[in-house]
């Protein structure tokens, strides 16, 4: 009987094998080959994590993307109009299934690739798509070796020496802090990077900065910010991914800590406010855009977002706006911009025109400088409203 | 009487030798077409990486099993010295002139050389990609080694789940180790290392063409590497693990030197695991520590659960299965359509969902794997082919003379 059962569901999986074999070979070939042979589809890649460390940013960024999509789904090259798919490949917020994620954008012929939130997997990913001779545009990743060096990718974000740079300002004249407590997770590139300029900067302005390190999957900062507390710093400098920045949260309020908390664009999401919601807590961070700076977007992007169950879950329960999914819609137009001025879908000429592409967007003029980063001169900094639960609009940041 | 067996085994045993060398040959012919000739569309593209990967993981799984499955050393410390190894492998190919950028927190780092680099200066640029990355990889696996002699001495002493947390332990203090900022001017912190050879840079000149050997190359050594490993199976000191596995007290009294033969197959492993780790390397085209986590020993432990404890052709059918299937052949579940109808439920993680109740059902039902501990042979196929054949013959002969009766 035993035998009976299971002979039964191998046949199953190997008839479930099979059918994905054969029913995943000719797919990508129908979308990818007829679309560049029959002319009238350009694809877009998305190359973005939707699941592990970073899945929830990665998400929200791919809605502006979708977004912008929705309401602008063609393109007009001489005259003759292609409708624009997007392709959304995984990437697991993983270096080591960057690779593979890469390759399977490749294999459906895109344009031009968008993405991916997380510096890491885009620099892991990036000599793939230099192999395959595609254009990759960074849309919010910040570490300077994304584009550095490599004439195939390009950035609407600002980079993190910036960042860094605009939050020590930020800390030294508005907040008045002369000790600052840093901390970021072991093994994670964004946040040791960001911690190095933040450092940098911050001692040349005559702050003083005590820097620590957690290890990957740490749930307890009880021991971190006691010392924090002990240490007398009077701001603390956290650019963690939203995962642990929750766990931070929840355990400063905790224990009581009443100093300005300071953090980066990972921070802009409202998985932060909600944990800070109703509680004595003082949280800056540094960003690409405020909510409230274009409000015709802000309505159509809401209502699109609520008219779907799965966007609304994709968005994190709610219809609160992230920088990273308006970052997302101005680089999907950015692309279109790009592929207009080439002329083509080809994606040889889509790199050469990129240099010379800008477009003004929701968060600003965008414009790339000779190693093809975007040119931003400022940062939009926000607090969190703990008792509104929405982000407050500070200032806009600049390096001086 | 052996000899008789012998004499008797050895047609098959040559054919199955000739099928085997036949198949590889048909294989490397195959790959080097899917390098240098065969057209660039969506199947091939996908092709080329999942194979690259199939491959690598054939070898890390085989040294696994080699550990796990022969000498019955359940060890999970594989993640950490395919991280010795990667970090190894890239840290002496980065060419000297992108120092600079890759170490930029770290003033360029101290190791200012690069060993394709310094071959190539001699041999030529592609002489120097090919010997360099060869020349890294054996350092790799050294280096994996010479860790794995050293933790051993205290490990080896611990016995089944002990020794397996302790293993697991070392792997984790070694990931952090290569985080660490005070190491950062060799390993670079927590920040990637990058721009070292990679499998796009290994290509060899015949004449004038240049011919490309992406995929070649993996497996090149992979399959060097796991011939290794079955000639040492089969060897004396194979049957003397294997006797460890199945009685230490018993091998004890036949004379094994018990510590001795752990070590060996523990140190052996780790530099199969090194290599393994520096082709990773090669593959992703950037190293950092973060990935090569318990999940990672895991997922290796899982393929060769899948293929076989105790089998080496089941561990490198499994390898090769899994990878298409976690990066290929199950990617369109989260792609929200199948066959051009929109499905709902298809979309981002529900492949993860499909392929871990797959994976459950083969652990329940298959708790033996693909192959158990039996290997896949040609020569055993033709003896069984034969035994049949005779049988049949036999069964109609005492049938004839039934009828003749």
């Amino acid at each position: 009987m035993k035998k009976i059962l299971a002979l039964l569901l191998a046949g199953c999986m190997a008839f479930a094998l099979c059918a994905c074999g054969t029913a995943a070979d000719p797919q990508p070939a129908d979308d990818g080959d007829t679309a560049a042979a029959s002319g009238d589809t350009i694809v877009i890649g998305v190359f973005e994590p939707l699941s592990g460390d970073n899945g929830a940013g990665g998400k929200q960024e791919v809605l502006g993307m979708q977004y912008a999509n929705s309401i602008c789904p063609t393109v007009e090259i001489d005259g003759k109009t292609y409708n624009v798919k997007l392709e959304i490949a995984d990437n697991e917020s993983s270096n080591d299934k960057a690779v593979s994620a890469a390759k399977t954008l490749i294999s459906k012929n895109p344009s031009i690739i968008l993405g991916s939130y997380g510096s890491g997997v885009s620099i892991a990913a990036s000599d793939t798509f230099a192999q395959a001779g595609i254009p990759a545009m960074g849309v919010t990743c910040t570490n300077p070796q994304v584009t550095e060096g490599n004439s195939h990718y390009f950035r609407i974000a600002f980079l993190d020496p910036f960042q860094g740079t605009v939050l020590a300002n930020f800390a030294n004249k508005e907040l008045g802090a002369a000790k600052v407590y840093c901390i970021g997770q072991l093994g994670n590139d964004y946040d040791q990077g960001l911690l190095n300029y933040f450092k940098q900067a911050a001692e040349q302005l005559g702050m003083e900065c005590v820097v620590e390190s957690f290890p990957e999957n740490n749930s307890d900062f009880n021991s971190y910010l006691t010392n924090a507390k002990n240490q007398g710093c009077d701001a603390i400098f956290a650019p963690t991914s939203i995962s642990y920045a929750q766990l931070i949260v929840e355990q400063a309020a905790a224990q009581g800590i009443n100093v300005p908390m300071l953090a980066s664009d990972t921070w802009d999401s409202n998985v932060i406010l909600g944990a800070a919601q109703g509680k004595d807590l003082e949280i800056y961070v540094s960003t690409f855009y405020a909510e409230g700076g274009n409000a015709d977007f802000e309505a159509g992007i809401k209502e699109w977002i609520n008219a779907d169950s799965t966007n609304l879950s994709n968005n994190g329960g709610n219809d609160m706006l992230a920088a990273v999914t308006v970052m997302g819609y101005d680089a999907y137009f950015t692309a279109l911009e790009a592929i207009k001025a080439a002329g083509s879908a080809d994606p040889a000429a889509v790199m050469a025109a990129l240099p010379g592409v800008t477009y003004t967007g929701i968060t600003g003029e965008i414009a790339f400088d000779d190693t093809g980063d975007a040119i931003r001169d400022s940062a939009f900094i926000k607090t969190a409203n703990v008792t509104d639960n929405v982000w407050d609009f500070v200032a806009v940041q600049g390096i001086e | 009487m052996g000899k008789k067996l012998k004499a008797k085994a050895a047609p098959e045993q040559r054919a199955g030798t000739v099928i085997t060398i036949v198949l590889l040959a048909a294989l490397y012919i195959f790959l080097f077409a899917l390098d240098n000739a065969l057209p660039t569309n969506s199947t091939t593209v996908m092709l080329i990486p999942v194979l690259q990967k199939g491959a690598i993981y054939a070898l890390v799984c085989v040294s696994m099993n080699l550990l796990n499955g022969f000498t019955g050393l359940f060890s999970l410390g594989q993640a950490g010295f395919m991280l010795i190894g990667a970090y190894s492998f890239a840290i002496f190919s980065i060419p000297a002139a992108q120092h600079p950028a890759v170490y930029q927190y770290f003033d360029g780092g101290i190791i200012q050389f690069s060993i394709p680099e310094a071959i190539g200066g001699v041999l030529g640029e592609n002489a120097g990609a090919f010997l360099g990355s060869i020349l890294c990889i054996l350092i790799a696996g050294v280096v994996a080694g010479i860790f794995a002699a050293l933790i051993g001495i205290p490990v080896l002493r611990l016995k089944s789940d002990y020794l397996a947390i302790a293993t697991l332990g070392f792997a984790e203090i070694l990931r952090a180790f290569f985080q660490w900022d005070g190491l950062g001017k060799i390993t670079n912190g927590s920040n990637l290392l990058r721009k070292y050879t990679n499998f796009h840079n290994i290509k060899i000149q015949v004449g004038g063409m240049i011919y490309q050997l992406d995929s070649i190359f993996p497996f090149f050594i992979a399959t060097l590497s796991i011939l290794i490993i079955v000639l040492l199976v089969n060897s004396s000191y194979g049957r003397a693990f294997k006797s460890i596995r199945d009685d230490e007290v018993a091998a004890e009294a036949m004379g094994i030197n018990l510590f001795k033969h752990k070590m060996l197959s523990f140190v052996i492993s780790s530099f199969f695991a090194g290599v393994g780790g520096a082709l990773l390397a090669m593959f992703q085209t950037t190293v950092q520590a973060a990935p090569f986590r318990a999940s990672m020993t895991y997922e290796i432990l899982l393929m060769v659960v899948i293929g076989g404890i105790g089998s080496i052709s089941g561990s490198c059918i499994a390898s090769f299965l899994y990878i298409a299937c976690s990066e290929w052949w199950l990617r369109f579940l989260d792609s929200g359509s199948f066959m051009g109808m929109s499905v709902p439920f298809f979309r981002d993680g529900f492949r993860k969902v499909v392929f871990s109740v797959v994976i459950m059902i083969i652990v329940l039902f298959f708790s033996r794997g693909i192959m158990g501990d039996k290997e896949l042979s040609f020569a055993g196929m033709m003896r069984k082919r034969k035994k049949k054949q005779e049988a049949q013959a036999a069964k109609a002969a005492t049938g004839k003379e039934g009828d003749a009766k």
